[in-house]
């Protein structure tokens, strides 16, 4: 193990064209599947062999394929399973914005109009350009590594300008309004977050592992190390809970809490972080109406169905009436007086309008989907050079699978309702723009040519180097 | 990979593999959690009538039509001005047991327990129901229902009940046919069927204090009082705890005083009609002994009591064509044997005071079992369900319980025909003896605390000697058993026996 060899000058070399077969058969499947879903959709709708939003399709699968190439010419060796699964979830997200009413959103564009799908399309396309930009430019995890609290300092501040300037929607203060444009930073807050744990948590671990405090016989984490942490994490989530984005509040202390057992390795710690989320929680519960609203709604929403339980309801009845293999892509949901029984059905259930659609076997493969996410960041992380990237590759898989599984979960009633998107598959701009982010950076890091990592720095007495100086 | 980058820290692929693991596990609960509702649960969600395919379906579907025990239309399907069909009512005097089912407001009642078979969803033929899922528009028009109710006695109930808050329960205690299912206030169903029926009714419906909405036979609970001492008299001589000659020493100079049960004078109200000699299970049934009862109640003891009160029905939801609230003895926290909290608890239960809380339908059942010698059939009141193309499927009767025989009934049968036929019985339930007819029955007046004036009980069966058939009548705050729910039995049998006559 030479540092020549990892520092070798690059040059021209970087631009030397790879094929990336596997990207191309996983990208083949994604478009045959898509095209079936297009051609069962136009079936359904107007019993002729047609292939409902064909052009919508064509357009997304071209996107599709133009990240894919854009990669195979700049030869970055990056995952390549990544890609096609999050194009399959934004295909399948796409086919279901494309099936249901246009109405439902809509935006002018100086003289267009655009529906539902049209928006979704833009977005998802505009995703794929960060994907594929930051999977080929970035180099390099200094500037990610280097400025930690830079990061946190700019992510507190976005909250804090929605505190400030922020609209309410829904009764709570998420979105930022600029121009014709609207967005939720909590959503890239999670992003923030996770660099910014990495770092620390990075720097700190040696530490962590050994330092201890003792309250008595109790052994707690080294406190005076772990207070800036908890605070940029008390913080972030405070200013949430006091926006009422309580899906944002349980996604950030899941990130903290995984990134905080894989920096450590102790389960006694998350252990102690599980009791102490639950303690926050029951405040929680006792400081806000809405949250025991939530809670009533959620241990019982047969009991006021047609009023609070509504929504949830007609969910559970969507995925009874999926069945095993659904009742086919446009066959459900039916239109009652012309309103769709699934109140927000595009944000916050489009999971209960697949699984009538597409079954439980639907349900299952996007699970599956969201799983293969997972597994590829934490190759990513297994196979990085130092603890920061590892941290980083494992946390940022962790914001997709653990916002899916919020939303997946509470969808099923398995844990109250949060108004949080289902990764990719949901309709809106900032949820899209803010995973498509995550992947880029994903991709980026799992390059097997990404710029070597700084030898740890040396600090002080306390924290010696953890391996040979390497000359 | 010789020659790349140093490889992360010491320890960290554990903790991600870890991770992987707990990631597989959360995706494992998520897969359950569908399976759940997609698989396990969803037959009952998908048949509901709340469902919105089968709201949908409904629009277009015309509902069958319910008929009376003769034939009379009790509900119907007519169209509005947009060819949408919509339900009509034939009477206010139903509409606790018919219930609605409306676009709007979905359905409550017979309505909502058959929607299936009312809009053709549930087909015997299962191939049949098959293709009717796969193909929603294959759907029939939907069955008709033939019910036991007569709407006459029904109508004559509600009227009997006037303004009062109440409950009449009739049936045959020999099948379980209910002729009666009577619940006031009564409501206007056709408004709320009504497409164009006034928007704020049913509003104001569910927020009027008198809750016009509840079902009261079948969802009313209330102290039942003095009737309850026949589920007593069932426990004390299923048990065998007492004979129908077992008398008490310390009765009659408890009448004077009250009883002591552990330092807590059980009390008697209506003591002017004892004698010095102590009084048997006749006797005290026809003067409403209440030290009798409880002497009877501490005999049987708390466990015996609460699971002779479970052989008739209490303790547990009634199979019936409605849902029922569950009956109760006891709370059911204290420790003693039964849930009781002390013995004065079980001594107040033992004549239907304390925490006993019961049904009307409960109680009417409690006089079918006696009046039919110990077998209490499934309560119904949809008898057949009659396919467009003429197909019956009619629903027999069936036994529901069988706690006791006609040992234990005999002497109790004895019991309540002297408490109506009986010297001092009459002055109780003057009202409930039908002319020409040996009646039996069990008066009852509820205290309920506070300022309330007591609920009105009555409970009975005629023909005494061959029960065709058995009544409860509840109204609340009515006052005494004798002066209000008597009479309103009486009238309801003379009139279901001048029928029969006819």
């Amino acid at each position: 193990m030479t540092a020549a060899a990892a520092v070798a000058p690059r040059g021209i070399a970087r631009f030397r064209p790879r094929t990336r077969r596997r990207e191309l058969i996983l990208l083949a499947i994604v478009t045959i599947t898509l095209g079936v879903g297009g051609l069962s959709l136009g079936m359904q709708r107007t019993g002729r062999p047609t292939v409902e939003g064909g052009t919508l399709l064509a357009i997304y699968v071209l996107a599709l394929f133009a990240v894919h190439v854009a990669q195979s010419v700049a030869g970055r060796r990056t995952d390549q399973a990544l890609l096609p699964t999050v194009g399959m979830l934004g295909g399948i997200g796409l086919l279901l914005m494309i099936r249901l009413p246009q109405d439902l959103v809509t935006q002018r564009f100086g003289g267009i109009e655009l529906g539902l799908a049209q928006l979704q399309l833009a977005w998802l396309c505009l995703g794929l350009a960060i994907i594929g930009t930051l999977g080929i430019v970035v180099r390099s995890d200094a500037w990610l590594r280097l400025y930690k609290y830079t990061w946190a300092a700019i992510g507190v501040a976005l909250l804090l300008l929605v505190f400030a300037l922020g609209v309410d929607e829904n009764g709570s203060r998420l979105t930022l309004v600029v121009g014709p444009f609207s967005g939720q930073p909590s959503e890239l807050l999670k992003v923030v977050l996770v660099i910014f744990l990495a770092g620390y948590l990075a720097e700190y671990r040696p530490l962590l592992a050994t330092e201890r405090t003792s309250i008595g016989p109790l052994h707690v984490p080294p406190l005076p190390y772990l207070l800036p942490m908890l605070a940029m994490v008390g913080v972030s989530t405070g200013i949430v809970i006091i926006q009422k984005d309580l899906g944002a509040a349980l996604l950030f202390y899941v990130i903290f809490l995984v990134l905080l057992y894989l920096a450590t390795g102790r389960a006694s710690w998350v252990a102690l972080g599980l009791a102490l989320g639950t303690i926050a929680s029951i405040c929680l519960y006792f400081l806000f109406p809405t949250v025991q609203e939530r809670v009533a709604i959620w241990l019982d929403p047969f009991a006021d169905p047609l009023g609070s339980g509504f929504q949830i309801v007609q969910a559970l009845h969507a995925f009874a009436r999926g069945g095993l293999f659904g009742v086919g892509l446009g066959a459900g949901l039916p239109e009652i007086a012309g309103r769709l029984p699934i109140p927000a059905v595009h944000t916050d259930f489009p999971l209960a309008a697949l699984g009538e659609e597409l079954g439980l076997a639907g349900v299952l493969a996007i699970l599956a989907l969201f799983l293969v996410v997972v597994a590829r960041g934490l190759r990513i992380a297994a196979a990085a050079a130092d603890t920061f990237r590892a941290l980083l590759a494992a946390g940022l898989a962790i914001v997709v699978g653990a916002q899916a599984f919020v939303i997946a979960a509470g969808d099923l009633k398995l844990i109250p309702l949060t108004g949080i998107t289902l990764p990719f598959i949901s309709y809106g701009g900032s949820s899209l723009l803010v995973n498509s982010v995550v992947v880029g950076l994903l991709l980026a890091l799992s390059d097997r040519g990404i710029e070597p990592p700084p030898p740890p720095r040396t600090r002080g007495a306390i924290m010696r180097p953890l391996r040979r100086s390497r000359g | 990979m010789t020659g790349g980058p140093p490889r992360a820290d010491r320890g960290l692929g554990k903790s991600v593999g870890r991770t992987m693991l707990a990631a597989v596990v959360a995706v494992v609960i998520l897969a359950a959690g569908a399976t759940w509702w997609q698989v396990v649960d969803a037959p009952s969600l998908t048949g509901s009538p709340d469902d919105a395919a089968n709201v949908a379906a409904a629009r277009s579907v015309v509902r069958g039509t319910i008929r009376d025990r003769a034939g009379r239309v009790l509900a119907s399907t007519t169209r509005d001005a947009n060819g949408e069909p919509y339900r009509v009512y034939a009477s206010t005097a139903t509409t606790g047991v018919i219930g609605y089912a409306s676009r709007r407001y979905g359905s409550a009642g017979i309505e909502r327990t058959f929607d299936a078979e009312l809009t053709g969803r549930r087909d015997p033929d299962p191939v049949q129901a098959i293709l009717d899922h796969l193909d929603p528009s294959r759907r029939r028009t939907g069955d008709d229902l033939r019910t036991s109710l007569s709407l006459p006695l029904q109508r004559l109930a509600v009227s009997l009940l006037g303004n009062d808050r109440g409950a009449v329960v009739m049936l045959d205690p020999r099948t379980g046919e209910v002729l009666v299912d009577a619940s006031t206030p009564t409501y206007d169903a056709n408004t709320i069927a009504d497409p164009a029926g006034d928007p704020a009714y049913f509003a104001k419906l569910r927020t009027d204090p008198t809750s016009p909405l509840l079902p009261r036979p079948t969802l009313g609970l209330y102290v039942p009082g003095s009737i309850f001492k026949i589920v007593t008299a069932i426990a004390g001589l299923g048990s065998e705890a007492i004979t129908p000659q077992t008398t008490y020493s310390q009765q009659p100079p408890a009448e004077k005083n009250g009883l002591l049960v552990d330092g807590y004078r059980v009390k008697d109200g209506h003591h002017d009609f004892t004698q010095p000699k102590p009084l048997a299970l006749s006797e005290a049934t026809e003067v409403s002994c209440n030290i009798f009862y409880a002497l009877t109640g501490l005999a049987t003891g708390g466990a015996e009591l609460v699971r002779w009160a479970a052989s008739v029905g209490f303790g547990g939801p009634i199979p019936y064509d409605l849902p029922t609230e569950t009956s109760q003895v006891t709370n059911g926290t204290g420790s003693t044997p039964g849930g009781f909290t002390d013995r004065v608890e079980l001594a107040n239960a033992a004549y239907g005071q304390a925490e006993v809380l019961a049904t009307p339908l409960q109680m009417a059942l409690v006089a079918a079992a006696v009046a039919n010698g110990g077998t209490i059939m499934r309560p119904r009141v949809v008898t057949a369900v009659v396919s467009p193309d003429g197909n019956v499927a009619e629903r027999p009767a069936e036994v529901w319980l069988k706690p006791f025989g006609p040992d234990v009934a005999s002497p109790i049968r004895d019991a309540m025909t002297r408490a109506v036929e009986g010297r001092y019985g009459r002055l109780f339930t003057s009202g409930a003896k039908v002319p020409g007819v040996l009646t039996a029955g069990k008066s009852g007046t509820a205290e309920i605390g506070g300022s309330g004036e007591p609920h009105s009980w009555f409970i009975g069966f005629a023909p005494a000697d061959h029960p065709t058939i058995a009544i409860a009548v509840l109204v609340e705050n009515g006052g005494s058993g004798a002066s209000r729910a008597s009479p309103i039995a009486g009238k309801l049998m003379s009139a279901y026996f001048a029928q029969a006559a006819q």
